[in-house]
């Protein structure tokens, strides 16, 4: 007999419990008078507070009107008479859409609407005695909505709207309250996380409750008893008790770019503030934090009036700002001197219009966090760092503590939460229940942080989240919840907390390891343009020494904008198409600043505080070599740290330094026996008879790359599943000889991509350079280029910019095998302990690591949430150096800075070189009265700088914390010291 | 100003900044194809847009157009 299964059919009582709830929400509004003078204008917006508009004037926008145009902002405006029986009401203003509007009624600013609310509070910002309304709407939609984590608002995604018409409303607080209680309980009784007899007593008692109301009745006789049936009979039920303790914090995350442009953020921001101060003129009891001085910046720059609101908000301490930095910055690729200018510029805004130093740094949605962090914050006036990443987003491995200690690389410590769940949540039982199952330091981290507010495109808290709050105290089998600011949480649970557990090392994020290589000419120019600046700043300083007017504006607002195309969707590369082109943009606006500022002079300037001594470059159109497309010619500029001079190149006349046979090159460092695709399948090094490979060598390598919806974001472990053929169309030939250098190129195909590889020899370098020219027109492809080298060792180690870490090469642990691809700045190494194997390159990111290979990420082909990413030309180059010794006895270090920073003409120089650390940089300080100069130990040893006299100790605020001419530092140290200027 | 121009100026930008992406396909006989990608391959009201899409050509170019939509879903979204 086949079995039959039993499917339940009828209603559930569940679902009749459900129903009526429905019926319940639909008398929430006791009247409402439809507003059909209304006008529209549609426009697009093309930068900060400039549109294109659509039409020459308004138009009528009435119920059932299509509203709204692609990448669209529309202006509407209408005036109203308030109705004579809505008069001396509460009176409500109410639109249903799926756009983002700011309105303003009267002239002032009364709130918003979006996806997540539809009704704004009128009466406290009318005048007594109001009767005619006048409407300013500003409204912005989005195909994605503002937050897609919120199921209602993805059945309206869509860049065409129906308008649904606009109202002016009363509301049944009656029935309002009611439906929040409903939607509490129902919320409980849904959750499996909770007590299982509980929830069936739920699901009883609401039934019996909803069962007082008549329905049939629009006056819904009933329910106030069902009311009392709630309080008296499901609240005042305390048999069922529930655990734990959980701090809830409200916030906003509001992505500066990402599915929108930079122009967009400010109405963002606008909306959300505004959304979040009249929830708290309604709201006394309520707290709210917002990140980024940016976005401060903005409203005050373009909307004074609600900047002046915020102001009051923040000083009777409702309106908390945290996040110490100007924007929420991705904190894998940038400089350590640009997270340094993230908290300086940061803190600067705060101190200056809030009197306030923001001790914590939140960072809820950044794709992992460098070892580099904790010292920078702690010299940042930070002693706190909220991230939620890595406990919701690892794909492999959890997380092992939410509070905790951060160790950095230098041994600074902060004190770290990552709460256990989503940074976006909507303040529900259920969620609270979840983050504290998940909640990992129960016994030791005090309170766990529960985040509430909708987010990624601003937006934050709701009236309904608010309500949901003011009822948990109600509710004995939800853990004990605490609405409070992140300062009294951080400050309560995790300050002098001699339980919590420490995290020495890194924050790897085992997720998003894609954006380490996403959008390569966005990080082309990321690092070129913090070198650039270093150049500008070191130089502008020493000319202001010696007496030129110092360029501040215009070297901060470079920086501003460098910062802000390091926000975590913008320079990881996780954004549309017109993000990337405001990016590029910005980059060469910031480019012609900085060469305007630099400037030019008779003589050569070495930015370095150290000889440089590694074969460079430098550009000159009567050279006899081409790198990247210029003339210039090969030289050791053997130029003394921070001084100016004459470069000459080397009277090298020995044209027969480079040998070639059939496949096989001698140079004076090396026999090399190359492929046909500039491979290499021995690199024999004389001097230490020493083979240093052992396996595919410099071997472009192309991948199928299908990583799935996150697909900018992520790179999969299976990546090399699945290899595709790359092509020889030029083999191998010298193309290029001089005294200095040979030249050999090869021509290549990829799929429908062309792929040119130069291969530079040197007579005075053991580096090996590889200049790539790539004409990318691939989909779902990674480029790679790996290395196996003859080393045996089990660590890799990488540059992190401000010092190195090592990091394991094999895959015995579930750690290991997760970190498969990670990131590093401006060098990797494997080494024995007598010598090994360095790549240094000028733009690239990404690296793995397995045993005896590294294989460095070159370009990526991604179709979210960009269809054109990465398409087009890419010039990008590497540099292959075997070296003796560790990768410190090497300097490997020091050639990379060689390698990345360009010489170039001023004739300034600089009397002291505080030699052993490196200049990471040199200005004036932010109130004129010193030079900062600070100091970066990045070889992992100790020692002391010795100065002539006696300099101040700053912090990287540029406060002063003390005063000596011998300042003592450990490894990885960064120092900062102020000079008095006389 | 040619459609396919028109298409690939005036109106692509626009769906970019929405997160979508439009690429011309073809002019026949008053109909245009568009290549739609992006979050617009998976539009469930991108009929609407394909309207507006119309009007802009009619304001603009003065042609009457009837725009048909290919849509290319990402393989993600392919199911």
């Amino acid at each position: 007999m086949a079995h039959i299964k039993v499917v339940r059919r009828s209603m559930r009582p569940e679902e009749w419990t459900d129903l009526r709830f429905e019926w319940l929400k639909r008398h929430i509004y006791a009247k409402k008078y439809e507003i059909k003078t209304l006008q529209i204008r549609d426009a697009r917006q093309v930068s900060e507070m400039e549109y294109a508009y659509y039409e020459a004037d308004y138009r009528p926008l009435i119920k059932g009107d299509m509203y709204f145009t692609p990448d669209g902002t529309a202006f509407i405006r209408g005036d109203i008479v308030i109705p004579e029986d809505m008069r001396e009401q509460e009176l409500w203003f109410s639109l249903k859409t799926a756009a983002e509007i700011i309105v303003k009624v009267n002239g002032k600013y009364v709130g918003g609407v979006d996806p997540n609310r539809d009704r704004i509070l009128l009466s406290p910002y009318l005048a007594p005695g109001t009767e005619k309304l006048h409407f300013e709407m500003q409204g912005y939609n989005r195909s994605k909505p503002d937050d897609e984590r919120n199921p209602e608002s993805l059945s309206v995604r869509g860049c065409r709207q129906i308008f649904e018409g606009a109202y002016l409303a009363t509301i049944r607080h009656d029935v309002l309250d009611l439906v929040y209680d409903l939607e509490l309980l129902l919320d409980v009784a849904k959750c499996e996380l909770f007590n299982e007899d509980y929830r069936a007593f739920l699901n009883r008692e609401l039934n019996n409750a909803l069962n007082f109301i008549d329905f049939e009745d629009d006056d819904l006789p009933g329910l106030a008893e069902a009311k009392r049936y709630v309080d008296e009979v499901i609240y005042a039920n305390t048999d069922y008790k529930g655990s734990g303790d959980v701090a809830l914090i409200a916030h906003s995350h509001l992505d500066i770019a990402y599915y929108w442009r930079r122009i967009h953020a400010v109405q963002k921001n606008l909306r959300t503030v505004l959304i979040q101060l009249r929830l708290m003129d309604r709201y006394p009891e309520f707290h709210y934090t917002h990140t980024q001085a940016y976005t401060y910046e903005t409203l005050e720059k373009y909307y004074p009036e609600v900047f002046e609101e915020l102001r009051e908000k923040i000083a009777n301490g409702q309106f908390e700002p945290v996040g110490a930095m100007y924007v929420e910055p991705d904190c894998n690729i940038p400089a350590a001197e640009s997270l340094i200018r993230q908290c300086l510029y940061g803190q600067q805004y705060f101190r200056e219009k809030f009197g306030k130093t923001i001790h914590n740094c939140w960072l809820p949605d950044v794709f992992g966090n460098s070892w580099i962090l904790p010292q920078i914050l702690k010299k940042s006036g930070v002693d706190y760092f909220v991230s939620n990443k890595m406990s919701t987003w690892n794909d492999t491995n959890r997380f092992p503590h939410n509070n905790f200690i951060w160790k950095g690389i230098d041994g600074s410590e902060v004190y770290a939460c990552v709460p256990p769940t989503h940074f976006i949540t909507w303040n529900m039982p259920s969620q609270i229940q979840e983050n504290w199952e998940a909640y990992q330091d129960k016994n030791t981290g005090g309170q766990t942080m529960s985040m509430f507010g909708y987010g990624d495109g601003g937006s934050g808290v709701t009236e309904e989240m608010l309500e949901m709050m003011k009822r948990f105290d109600k509710l004995s089998i939800m853990p004990k919840t605490e609405h409070t600011t992140a300062e009294a949480f951080l400050e309560k649970n995790l300050k002098d907390n001699p339980r919590l557990s420490k995290w020495d090392g890194e924050l790897y994020l085992e997720m998003h390891r894609g954006t380490f290589t996403t959008k390569a000419n966005i990080k082309k120019w990321n690092r070129k343009l913090e070198y650039k600046l270093r150049e500008a700043e070191i130089i502008s300083t020493l000319r202001a020494l010696a007496g030129a007017p110092y360029p501040r504006e215009t070297l901060t607002a470079c920086y501003k904008k460098l910062l802000i195309n390091q926000f975590h969707d913008i320079l990881p590369g996780s954004h549309i198409t017109p993000v990337y082109k405001d990016a590029i943009a910005d980059y060469e606006e910031i480019d012609e600043k900085l060469n305007e500022i630099i400037g030019s002079g008779e003589k050569y300037f070495n930015s370095l505080n150290f000889t440089r001594t590694w074969l460079t470059f430098v550009e000159n159109p009567h050279g006899d070599s081409t790198r990247y497309g210029r003339k210039g010619y090969w030289c050791i500029p053997n130029l003394p740290p921070l001084t100016s001079g004459e470069i000459r190149r080397s009277a090298g006349t020995a044209k027969a330094w480079c040998r070639s046979f059939e496949n096989v090159v001698e140079t004076p460092y090396y026999k090399i026996e190359f492929q046909k695709d500039g491979s290499i399948t021995s690199l024999y090094e004389k001097s230490e008879e020493r083979e240093w490979v052992k396996g595919d060598f410099n071997k472009l390598k192309i991948y199928e790359d299908k990583p799935g919806v996150y697909d900018a974001w992520d790179i999969l472990p299976n990546y090399k599943d699945k290899e595709y053929p790359v092509e020889v169309v030029v083999p191998l030939f010298l193309s290029e000889k001089n005294d200095e250098v040979a030249v050999f190129e090869t021509e290549l195909k990829v799929g429908n991509s062309s792929w040119r590889r130069q291969i530079r020899l040197f007579r005075q370098s053991r580096g090996i350079e590889v200049e790539n020219l790539v004409d990318w027109h691939e989909k779902h492809r990674l480029a790679k280029v790996e290395f196996g080298c003859n080393v045996l060792t089990r660590e890799g180690v990488c540059d992190i910019g401000a010092g190195f870490i090592k990091r394991d090469t094999h895959q015995n642990t579930s750690w290991q095998q997760a970190r498969f691809e990670v990131c590093h700045h401006k060098w990797c190494d494997l080494s024995e302990t007598d010598g090994g194997v360095a790549i240094i390159n000028d733009c690239k990111y990404g690296v793995s690591f397995s045993e005896n290979t590294m294989a460095l990420s070159l370009l990526r082909a991604t179709i979210r949430p960009d269809p054109t990413s990465d398409m087009g030309v890419h010039r990008f180059c590497y540099m292959i150096l075997p070296h003796s010794g560790s990768p410190v006895e090497a300097n490997v270090n020091k050639i990379a800075l060689e390698y990345n920073i360009p010489i170039v003409k001023a004739d300034v120089s600089c009397q002291n070189d505080f030699s052993g650390l490196f200049l990471q940089a040199m200005k004036l300080s932010e109130d004129g009265s010193m030079v900062v100069v600070r100091l970066s130990e990045q070889d992992g040893r100790r020692g002391t700088l010795r100065l002539p006299k006696a300099v101040k100790l700053l912090n990287m605020l540029e406060d002063i914390e003390g005063e000596s001419d011998t300042v003592p530092y450990g490894p990885f140290e960064i120092l900062t010291i102020g000079i008095p200027l006389a | 100003m040619k459609l396919e121009e028109y298409i690939e100026s005036v109106i692509r930008p626009k769906i970019q900044g929405d997160g979508g992406e439009v690429r011309f396909q073809a002019y026949t006989d008053g109909k245009l194809t568009l290549v739609f990608q992006g979050e617009c391959s998976k539009c469930l009201i991108l009929d609407r847009c394909l309207r507006w899409i119309e009007s802009e050509v009619q304001k603009d170019l003065g042609m009457t157009v009837n725009v048909c939509a290919v849509r290319k879903k990402p393989y993600f979204w392919d199911k």
